[in-house]
């Protein structure tokens, strides 16, 4: 039963399981070694292979059907790869069925058991594996006293709000101390509001318990502002993996770039590359932007040039100076979303809001310019939404 | 009408005609039930009597032919129920192609007319018998186990489809999280997906019971020379009629309701304690009403009710009344008969009463003090001097002589 | 066999491996035992002579297709009328059943689904299921107190003067069409109640927000939904209607008989077992081959049946 020692834990849960996690973290590391998986003709992941290290919060970040889900029950056992192998602590977990590896998955619709009670579903780890009543309902109650839900234990699943059982999904896969908590979009069902609360509440606990959650989604916020590192796929190839900040300021792929965060996206060939400079032909005139991590282009080569809306400043004299024609403007509250064009090229601006009204009008034209070192230049490639 | 709402008065109306012709025969056939007139008809109303209850119990063939059903309808449930889960089971894991094979193989008993599977039945396991050199005794030409068979072929795609009905609710992904949670696919089956399937379960119980025990059809071929209580009773109600059978339907229908109340006042409840409106509630939150709404309180009361009927009905004393009736048409008759005497002497061709069931009666038993009883019509009177052999005699159908106070049973 | 042993892994997967042999044997019996092999030992028997038990399986003992020549000729080689117009009128007599329970149970099922609320409705659903447990044959006979010659409606009629001899509604057949249509009411309703359930309401609003009358709101709305549990429900009424025995055998006239009377005649009355099988596989074939035909017309699967 790798994982699970139901008696490892019997004091008070949040003081005395930091130190119990962090002994085991480090032999946890989770290895998927050029794994595959394939439906037919169809491939849903393509050759994964990356380390995600014990103790980590990993995210796989992708738009619905990109094989995040896919991957996530290949790690948890309900599917195994068809080429390559998921390691978890070193061992191959080939053949191992869900119930034997030391993952827990926390489904997206969290698969609660309605007909029993909360303590019921929290202490089901435990019964099936023959721990007796009584130890089951204390271990229970530890549980709910850690997701700060104490008293709740003899109701019904139904009587709870979205995000008391969104914690008792958690309690529940705590229960047997998994090694690894995974997680399929858990924050999707709740409402705006709640699923922000819940973002800091799931990063406090993975700190408190110190667990290696791998968390599925396709929200950039949630993979931005919980994880440790973000993996980003697509059509089941991984992108790109770095932590959220390389993520979001050094894309390696135009997919990366367009799929998180807001982009202005605007072809172009190359013309020349010094150091890591490059300039580029666009029909907005030459431009100059970052070479992404220190790309080497040739003269003539495809590419994008990718440069945030916040980056992009109204005024003359600026570098990389474009004339743009004012086409609307979005208020947003605390920013306002200028939306310009410039030979055929949508631009996006954004702004932050200091109060007063727009002041331009339909077919004006807006000077605009950014600077060389905030632009990125990948090659060109598919697009987030094309 | 083009702005209505599809006709609210249309509507109700249409819901009256429709409610009344399903309940309007069964209440007739209640109320003949308890008028003392020898074939069941409600006109002419002769007297309020329960002696049918008697003449029903006294009934031997429909009696074992009742022990015979519920054994076999037992039977029925605890094989049909268990293959009609394992049916639903396999059809949810097949993939959709030999899925819909199966589901056609599975349904076409519902489709085949029941005789065709009584009479395949029979010839089947009598071939099979004969091919295994089993003695004639042996269970293959059993009807109580062909009847088993013939029954739990059809009865279980009626438990398959309940179950199928509650599994397509089901959530997979539930099993999936106990088997993630650590559970064997075993534990997973037992602890998740069989209480998720108990209302199901329940429900296919009911609905096999009654199938069996309500099957005519089939039965009526692989009971071979036996007896249950549908096929006893089909050949009774061929075989000519009288009203203790509207008193079966009496029992029957009272059972029916008083269970139909009881489920109502349960459901009820549950819906009131889940939702949790029970403390707003004005009758669940006043501790005598939510007692009295109970369904065991409500099941009491019906039972009281009914046991209280019965026990009345047991007293109650109809042969005062019927002697009435009895010496009216009798009284009838004889004017009748002397009238005709005298306008047809000389043909002397029929002197044959007109009116049927209690025409016999009144040939039998030509009384001369027929006609002094008329004036006293139909009140009933404890002085009365009823004639003590008159209604023996006058009456050769079986309820004359066989009422019996005592042979209703108190359901008690 | 490939797809079934995948079938089976997959549910000792997800069940367990008892809960998959269970599924395995359970189903395996029921398919074999009950269902495949009766119906082609009832086709073996058919093409058999009537012969004593002594002959049984002797030289005489071969097949024959003289059961099947009978019910088209006879015994004197001309066409027989009588029990092919048996059962024609048999099946003419389920169809018009079958279209009178849709008439009566459309309009029923539309109300309970989307005008019916509250009490009203659970008071509707429990004043059609309870009819249904009383047994089919008091059923049948209820029809028999109101329709008899001393029944209910003749000593009504006859009483205040509508007629003045009993109309024998017996022979007349309308006793027995009133009982079968009622007999298999609640089959009718519930497909329908299920097809017509899952309708939007807004639909219906939206059709009549636009002018649409109440008509053409069922014509064009509401019946494209509920045809499949009209088929459904049409289906089980036509199949249960056309091998019913008892209200036949109850209800019916002395002159005219229900093809499964016959089929018990050569039962149970003539002991030709052979020949009785020979016409309950053509009262099959018939059935099966006129339901197909109508659900080819119609456009629905089989699949849709009984949900």
């Amino acid at each position: 039963m790798p994982g699970g020692n139901p008696s490892g834990i019997h004091q008070a849960f949040p003081q005395s399981v930091q130190p119990f996690f962090e002994s085991v973290m480090a032999t946890k590391d989770i290895v998927l070694d050029h794994v595959s998986i394939r439906f037919g003709a169809y491939t849903a992941v393509d050759n994964a292979h990356l380390v995600i290290k014990g103790g980590e919060f990993f995210s796989f970040l992708g738009p619905s059907g990109c094989g995040k889900t896919t991957l996530l029950r290949c790690i948890s056992g309900f599917s195994d790869p068809t080429e390559g192998r998921v390691l978890i602590g070193g061992q191959d977990m080939k053949g191992i069925g869900p119930n034997k590896r030391p993952t827990a998955l926390i489904f997206q619709n969290l698969a609660l058991f309605p007909l029993m009670s909360v303590s019921d579903n929290i202490a089901f780890p435990l019964e099936v594996r023959g721990v007796g009543r009584k130890d089951r309902r204390k271990r229970a109650d530890e549980l709910l006293e850690m997701i700060a839900l104490p008293g709740v234990g003899d109701k019904k699943v139904h009587e709870l709000s979205g995000g008391q059982r969104q914690r008792v999904a958690i309690a529940r896969a705590l229960a047997v101390e998994p090694d690894i908590l995974l997680l399929d979009e858990p924050l999707s069902a709740l409402d705006l509001k709640l699923r922000h609360h819940m973002r800091t509440e799931l990063r406090t606990i993975q700190q408190q318990v110190g667990l290696t959650f791998i968390y599925i989604t396709h929200d950039q916020g949630e993979a931005l502002t919980m994880s440790d590192r973000v993996a980003v796929m697509n059509a089941g190839v991984i992108e790109q993996v770095d932590p959220p900040e390389s993520i979001y300021n050094r894309p390696k792929t135009s997919f990366v770039a367009s799929f998180v965060g807001e982009s202005n996206a605007i072809e172009g060939k190359v013309a020349s590359q010094a150091e890591t400079l490059v300039s580029i032909e666009t029909p907005l005139g030459r431009l100059q932007g970052q070479a992404a991590g220190g790309r080497q282009y040739k003269a003539g080569d495809d590419c994008i040039l990718f440069i945030r809306p916040e980056q992009l400043s109204i005024g003359d004299g600026l570098p990389n100076a474009v004339t743009a024609n004012w086409v609307k403007e979005e208020f947003e509250g605390n920013s306002r979303q200028l939306f310009l064009e410039a030979n055929g090229v949508p631009l996006r601006l954004s702004r932050v809001n200091l109060g007063g009204t727009a002041d331009t009008r339909s077919g004006a034209v807006v000077p605009v310019g950014f600077a060389p070192d905030q632009a990125i230049v990948l090659p060109h490639g598919v697009l987030a939404g094309a | 009408m083009n702005r209505g709402t599809g006709g609210g008065a249309v509507a109700a109306g249409f819901s009256l005609l429709f409610f009344s012709f399903l309940f309007g025969p069964l209440i007739i056939m209640v109320i003949t039930a308890f008028n003392s007139s020898s074939f069941p008809r409600i006109t002419p109303w002769e007297c309020f009597t329960t002696e049918w209850f008697a003449v029903l119990f006294a009934n031997d063939r429909l009696m074992s032919g009742l022990l015979n059903s519920l054994v076999i309808a037992v039977s029925v449930v605890a094989i049909a129920v268990p293959i009609g889960l394992a049916g639903a089971l396999a059809l949810s894991e097949l993939s959709s192609r030999l899925r819909a094979v199966l589901y056609t193989v599975l349904i076409t008993p519902i489709l085949i007319p029941g005789v065709v599977l009584g009479i395949s039945t029979i010839v089947f396991w009598g071939a099979l018998g004969r091919g295994v050199g089993a003695e004639y005794g042996s269970f293959f030409f059993d009807g109580m186990f062909l009847t088993l068979a013939g029954q739990v072929t059809f009865i279980s795609a009626y438990a398959m489809l309940v179950f199928l009905a509650r599994l397509q609710r089901f959530d997979p992904i539930l099993t999936e999280a106990a088997l993630d949670l650590g559970a064997t696919p075993g534990q997973a089956f037992r602890k998740i997906l069989l209480p998720f399937l108990g209302p199901a379960i329940g429900s296919a119980t009911f609905l096999t019971f009654l199938a069996s025990f309500e099957n005519y059809n089939t039965t009526v071929f692989t009971i071979l020379s036996g007896n249950t209580f549908t096929t006893a009773l089909a050949s009774k109600v061929r075989h000519g009629t009288d009203p203790s059978l509207s008193a079966l339907a009496v029992i029957i229908i009272g059972v029916t309701l008083i269970g139909a109340i009881v489920h109502e006042a349960h459901t009820r409840r549950k819906e009131v304690l889940r939702t949790g409106i029970a403390r707003r509630s004005r009758i669940y939150g006043n501790p005598v009403l939510k007692t009295l709404v109970h369904p065991l309180t409500v099941f009491l009361i019906l039972a009281g009710i009914a046991g209280l009927a019965t026990w009345q009905g047991t007293r109650h004393d109809a042969s005062v009344c019927k002697q009435q009736v009895l010496d009216d048409k009798r009284a009838r008759q004889q004017e009748l008969l002397e009238e005709q005497r005298r306008k047809m002497q000389e043909q002397q061709k029929t002197t044959a009463p007109v009116s049927a069931p209690a025409g016999a009666a009144g040939k039998a038993n030509p009384s001369p003090f027929g006609g002094a009883f008329s004036p006293n019509g139909l009140t009933p009177g404890r002085e009365e001097p009823a004639p003590a052999d008159a209604p023996a005699k006058a009456n050769p159908s079986p309820f004359g002589g066989a009422f019996n106070p005592n042979g209703l049973k108190p359901s008690q | 066999m490939q797809a079934l042993q995948t079938a089976f892994k997959q549910i000792a997967g997800k069940h367990g491996l008892g809960a998959a042999t269970f599924v395995g044997v359970a189903v395996l019996i029921w398919v074999i035992f009950l269902i495949a092999l009766p119906q082609i030992a009832m086709l073996d028997y058919s093409f058999r002579f009537n012969l004593p038990a002594s002959d049984v399986g002797g030289p005489q003992d071969v097949y024959t297709l003289d059961n099947y020549a009978y019910f088209f000729q006879g015994n004197d080689g001309t066409v027989n009328t009588l029990d092919i117009g048996i059962l024609v009128r048999t099946l003419i007599a389920a169809v018009f059943v079958t279209c009178i329970d849709i008439l009566l149970c459309y309009p029923i099922a539309f109300i309970l689904a989307h005008s019916a609320t509250g009490v009203a409705a659970r008071m509707m659903v429990i004043g059609l299921i309870v009819p249904f447990w009383v047994n089919e044959i008091l059923r049948a006979f209820a029809f028999r107190v109101l329709f008899g010659a001393t029944g209910l409606i003749n000593g009504v009629g006859m009483s205040i003067g509508l007629w003045d001899q009993p109309v024998d509604f017996i022979r007349a057949d309308v006793a027995l069409y009133s009982g079968l249509t009622y007999a298999y009411i609640l089959l009718m309703v519930f497909p329908i109640f299920n097809a017509v359930e899952a309708l939007d309401r807004n639909q219906i609003e939206a059709a009549r927000d636009m002018g649409a009358s109440w008509w053409r709101v069922h014509w064009r709305v509401v019946l494209p939904v509920a045809k499949s549990g009209i088929a459904s429900g049409a289906t089980m009424v036509f199949m249960l209607t056309a091998g019913a025995l008892a209200a036949p055998q109850i209800l019916g006239g002395p002159s005219s008989l229900w093809f499964t009377q016959l089929i018990y005649q050569w039962f149970n009355e003539s002991a030709n077992w052979q020949r009785g099988s020979a016409y309950a596989v053509i009262l099959l074939i018939v059935c099966i081959s006129f339901v197909m035909m109508l659900m080819r017309v119609f456009k629905v699967s089989i699949g849709e049946i009984g949900r």
